[in-house]
């Protein structure tokens, strides 16, 4: 038998996403309602920036500006997360419940693909463009233009961030295999990763070492921004790169083991 | 409804805590959630005002205060908080309202019970998780004071029964709008500050500080919490039940007015 070919996925994700695209453009009023609350909570991040720089002049050696680029690099990340991964895998849970995803499993397309980029919330897409429009405005506050190394070394950094928070994902969902019941479990990814929200060096060692190396949510914001404000050293792009590829490698077996394990929700 | 016998209202509260109780029992695991993403917010504003303290002190507060008022705002925060917003939210919308609407007892008093069982389970556990941090972390010790204990017991019922009747109110905009839940997401953003969550509220700057004083935001959150630890204490004491008193009142006519009001649209578009 042939083995399901991501080239095929790609046709049908493509068809999917227009219909998608189509069915969401008769809700227009919606996107309006996406972007203004967008817009209050990145508005109530710099409020709480602010406060904490009338009392400080640096948060772990960064200053206001430099912590709005990272900012503009987390929203534009949370957007990525409230357009694919919240939609797409985020819906495993209730998929591994209702038996919806015997119904994925038995098409000949590659699963994992399938279910993690199906559904596209297209308005939200908007945020990954509001943050890094952030980012870029702060960078000109600064004063500081990134070089083509750096520019690239950013976009690297941001897909292998992209990378970690998909596979952080999929990890949390792959617990719907084995417990039935983790429909709020995204609620556990909500908390920690608003911890990305400033650089990690702002924090107490205990939670820098957290966010290091137990929940890797440093690699997701600091260090694609440390790379736009000329703070990353080659060799920490390079190893960004590897956690990135690392991590998409291991949901990729730990998918694989789970679906080993899955027997299906019927009979 | 006639004047009831207090043994009857403590058997119908009965009831109705029982069942709430072992409905979340089902739900124990989302509860722990629940329980840790309320623990991550002042967690991490806890962690950048210890950075920013450092040594010495920031508008008055060293390391070791931001340490209890954080671990006393967590507790607190869970005590007080109120979801009835997003329930009422759904009920209206999906119709449910309309199986609990027939029964002999006011919804209210529904909800006024899963509050109880809901905050039983969940602070009782963070009460234990503190009591076992500060074991092995001095800093966040309290000083064993029955009296301010006591207090603080009061401020915090006031305060929940506030929280609870925002929460039932603008959930109650249900009726009017489908976007109740993003009037409470506002509310939520603005408490952010004004009821100090994000910082104690003399680090703000003095203007927002004083608009506070104005709104019902500081009794919510940061009134119980200094009582609790005792950064509110003779005055502060007097003007802050007093303030929790007048605006449980506000609200407490907000809610029936909406609700009265409410009921009468909801009858006439079900026809």
């Amino acid at each position: 038998m042939r083995r399901p070919g991501r080239s095929r996925a790609f046709p049908v994700l493509g068809a999917l996403w227009r219909l998608n695209a189509a069915e969401e453009l008769q809700y227009r009023a919606n996107f309006v309602a996406s972007f203004a609350s967008t817009v209050f909570y990145l508005l109530t991040a710099l409020l709480t920036l602010s406060l904490f720089f009338r009392h400080t002049t640096s948060l772990g050696g960064w200053d206001f500006w430099e912590v709005v680029v990272l900012l503009g690099v987390f929203n534009a990340l949370s957007g990525l997360v409230e357009a694919v991964l919240r939609p797409g895998i985020g819906d495993l849970a209730a998929q591994v419940r209702s038996g919806n995803l015997d119904l994925v499993l038995s098409r000949p397309v590659d699963a994992q693909v399938f279910v993690s980029f199906r559904h596209i919330d297209i308005w939200r897409l908007a945020d990954i463009l509001l943050g890094l429009g952030v980012s870029a405005y702060a960078l000109g506050h600064l004063g500081r233009f990134p070089d083509a190394v750096q520019i690239i070394a950013f976009f690297v950094t941001l897909v292998a961030a992209a990378g970690v928070v998909y596979a952080i994902w999929v990890i949390l969902m792959s617990l719907a295999f084995w417990f039935v019941s983790v429909e709020n479990i995204a609620t556990l990814f909500d908390a920690v990763f608003e911890g990305a929200r400033y650089p990690v060096s702002a924090y107490p060692a205990a939670l820098r070492f957290l966010f290091f190396y137990l929940l890797p949510i440093a690699w997701t914001t600091t260090i694609p921004a440390s790379a736009l404000t000329g703070r990353l050293s080659v060799p920490t792009a390079f190893a960004a790169g590897l956690v990135g590829a690392g991590a998409l490698a291991f949901s990729r077996l730990l998918w694989r083991a789970a679906i080993r394990r899955y027997t299906g929700a019927s009979s | 409804m006639t004047a009831a016998p207090a043994r009857l209202w403590a058997r119908r509260y009965g009831a109705l805590m029982r069942n709430a109780w072992m409905v979340d029992l089902q739900y124990r695991a989302s509860i722990v959630l629940w329980v840790l993403w309320g623990v991550m917010e002042p967690a991490i504003a806890l962690g950048i005002w210890w950075s920013i303290a450092g040594n010495g002190a920031v508008g008055g507060y060293t390391r070791t205060d931001f340490a209890r008022y954080f671990f006393a705002l967590t507790l607190i925060n869970q005590l007080t908080i109120a979801w009835d917003s997003w329930y009422l939210d759904r009920w209206i919308r999906e119709g449910d309202l309309n199986f609990k609407l027939p029964r002999p007892l006011h919804p209210v008093h529904e909800a006024i019970a899963d509050n109880i069982a809901y905050k039983a389970r969940s602070a009782g556990t963070l009460l234990l998780i503190w009591v076992v941090v500060s074991l092995v972390w001095p800093a966040v010790r309290l000083p064993f004071a029955p009296a301010t204990f006591a207090i603080t017991a009061g401020a915090v019922v006031l305060a929940a029964m506030m929280r609870f009747l925002i929460s039932f109110t603008t959930g109650l905009l249900a009726f009017w709008t489908t976007r109740a839940t993003s009037i409470m997401e506002l509310h939520a953003g603005i408490s952010l500050f004004l009821s100090g969550r994000i910082a104690p509220l003399s680090l703000l700057p003095p203007a927002v500080a004083g608009v506070a004083g104005w709104l019902w935001f500081p009794y919510m959150l940061a009134f119980p919490v200094d009582v609790l630890t005792g950064a509110a204490h003779g005055p502060a004491l007097w003007t802050g039940f007093r303030g929790q008193l007048i605006w449980i009142a506000v609200w407490l006519v907000l809610c029936r007015t909406a609700w009265k009001a409410g009921i009468k649209r909801y009858g006439a578009a079900g026809g």
